[in-house]
């Protein structure tokens, strides 16, 4: 454990040591901060975030790739992987430091949003069980979209091939899904419906904390980072 | 202790190591030498457990680098080619962050890094970021942080790329430094570089081992494989004498030294700085020969200088030239499968 938590610190350190990972929280604060102010600030409207938890999950979509895309990538690029693979460790050590890293930088990224809460509570008297559950959906959603970007960045040395890769990874885990079950019939339908993330989330914002969805959520990252841990460990076997 | 039996590696069907079979005893640095592409790299990842052999084992401190892979990690220090480290850390950051790698305890790591880093010769940039270090530091901050959990085997994958000579001459002797209780192998394509610094020399090339021995021992046995040449040089006429049938008097001593016997060829060498004859009224005129013996007469001097007294030839150079370590060397990895050496010791035995 000891272990993880070296590379899990060294990791979440080097998002702040880098341009990127200040750029990434500039631009989705600012972003955030933007659809706040035109979105969730309107007279007459109930002091909740509903909305704006809307907006966060479709900023996630591009938001977690950036994030993600550097976690092997870079070391398979530069080389460090060696250093790294020749320590003792296991991969799955590596991937799961890595992965907590970037739940950890996501967490980082929507810790200022507090202050959003903050003017809702100057102006008006917010519901925080409801906005509670959302955070925690978002942070839910998060987890799974960086799961996936850890799997992207493991299986390409470039960051660039990383990020569209999880991107539209994720479009389509989003997508696909809902779409076809559009189509389907019944018994197929409410499963696929069930398996799109955007919809598993919708929930959350509500103020409802479904426990299956949130199970959905945790499983499932756990999926992709076990696949990532595998196919790293598949690369010494090349 | 590292011992490596049998080891074979294929890049889809590219053999890149085929066989490869050696042991190094603590206290001894060992050296890896080939030209690049020889399987050096890959045979060192083996080692390492960066990948995995294809055939053959590798056991290091006798733990199995397959079966108990982090049991032989644990206890290897590995500078990998060209040393990657993360260029956004600090040197001390980094150094404590491979402590943590290698499960070093909290209240270990500091003197740790602080004996790694002084032996290194890093204290003055431990708080300057890795990517703003010159390619001496950053080679240095890689073999600090391979000395750090002070591991029994140290892996050099070629140590001295890239450095200048004064850095060249600080890395040797901290390799010789570290080797007192340790296994040291240093891989290298420079032959000086090698013959300095290490007790044993692998030489391996198109992945497969060709020599294996002390410098001196290598040394010698491949001077008794190939011959040292022999360098005359005679005054004599050159041009073609009508009285003799046509012949020089250059080709008669030329045909009296052919006839010794264990002569294997003889080549003319032209002599470089010579003043030129601008007349042209000169009759006679130096001319360098070089005799190739066969490898059952080593030394030819003294029939030459009987045969060149015999034809009243004037000479005033007779020498034996020794190969060069560099010739050796390219003889020795250019030869399609001739391996000297421990490896084939009983193959040997019989010859001598």
């Amino acid at each position: 454990m000891s272990r993880v938590l070296a590379i899990a610190t060294r990791e979440f350190a080097s998002f702040f040591r880098i341009p990127l990972g200040w750029v990434v929280v500039a631009l989705f604060l600012s972003l955030s901060a933007v659809f706040f102010a035109k979105g969730t600030l309107v007279p007459g409207e109930p002091a909740e975030m509903r909305t704006f938890f809307g907006v966060w999950w479709f900023l996630l979509l591009f938001v977690t790739p950036a994030v993600s895309m550097r976690l092997l990538s870079e070391e398979l690029r530069t080389g460090t992987i060696e250093p790294l693979l020749t320590a003792p460790v296991s991969e799955w050590t590596i991937v799961f430091g890595k992965y907590l890293a970037a739940v950890g930088f996501l967490a980082a990224m929507l810790l200022p949003s507090v202050v959003f809460v903050g003017v809702l509570e100057y102006l008006a008297r917010p519901d925080y069980g409801a906005i509670g559950a959302g955070y925690l959906g978002l942070l839910l959603l998060g987890m799974l979209y960086l799961a996936v970007g850890t799997l992207a960045s493991t299986l390409t040395s470039s960051q660039t091939l990383a990020f569209l890769g999880t991107l539209f990874g994720l479009l389509l885990l989003d997508l696909a899904p809902s779409r076809l079950a559009a189509q389907a019939p019944e018994p197929w339908a409410g499963l696929l419906f069930k398996l799109s993330p955007s919809f598993r989330v919708t929930d959350f914002a509500r103020g409802l904390i479904d426990t299956s969805a949130a199970a959905y959520f945790l499983l499932a990252s756990f999926w992709f980072v076990a696949l990532a841990a595998v196919i790293l460990q598949s690369r010494r076997w090349r | 202790m590292i011992q490596v039996k049998g080891v074979s590696k294929f890049y889809g069907t590219f053999p890149a190591v085929q066989g490869v079979t050696f042991e190094a005893t603590p206290g001894q640095v060992v050296g890896l030498l080939g030209p690049n592409g020889a399987g050096k790299t890959t045979t060192i990842r083996m080692i390492t457990g960066f990948l995995p052999p294809s055939a053959g084992r590798i056991a290091v401190c006798g733990h199995d680098t397959i079966s108990a892979s982090a049991e032989s990690r644990q206890k290897i220090g590995y500078l990998p080619e060209s040393a990657p480290l993360y260029p956004e850390m600090r040197v001390r950051d980094y150094l404590s962050h491979r402590a943590r790698l290698y499960g070093m305890p909290r209240v270990d790591r500091k003197p740790a890094i602080i004996r790694a880093a002084d032996r290194c010769r890093l204290l003055e940039v431990m708080t300057r970021r890795i990517g703003h270090l010159s390619k001496g530091f950053r080679q240095r901050v890689g073999l600090a942080s391979a000395i750090l959990h002070n591991p029994p085997v140290l892996i050099l994958d070629e140590p001295s790329n890239g450095l200048d000579p004064a850095q060249i001459r600080e890395t040797r002797t901290l390799i010789k430094d570290l080797s007192a209780q340790r296994t040291v192998l240093v891989s290298s394509h420079i032959l000086p570089e090698v013959e300095r610094t290490c007790d044993r020399v692998v030489i391996i090339a198109r992945g497969q081992i060709r020599a294996d021995g002390a410098p001196p021992e290598l040394l010698a046995r491949m001077l008794r494989q190939v011959p040292a040449r022999h360098i005359v040089e005679i005054y004599v006429e050159t041009r073609p004498d009508p009285e003799a049938g046509g012949r020089s008097e250059l080709d008669r001593i030329a045909s009296k030294i052919r006839a010794i016997p264990g002569v294997a060829a003889l080549l003319r060498e032209p002599i470089h700085g010579e003043p030129p004859d601008p007349t042209g009224a000169r009759v006679a005129e130096w001319v360098r020969l070089v005799v190739m013996p066969e490898v059952t007469h080593p030394d030819l001097r003294e029939p030459l200088s009987r045969t060149l007294s015999s034809a009243t030839v004037l000479f005033r150079e007779l020498r034996r030239q020794a190969p060069t370590l560099e010739q050796l060397f390219m003889r020795v990895i250019d030869a399609e499968t001739v391996p000297v050496g421990a490896s084939n010791a009983a193959q040997e035995g019989g010859g001598e």
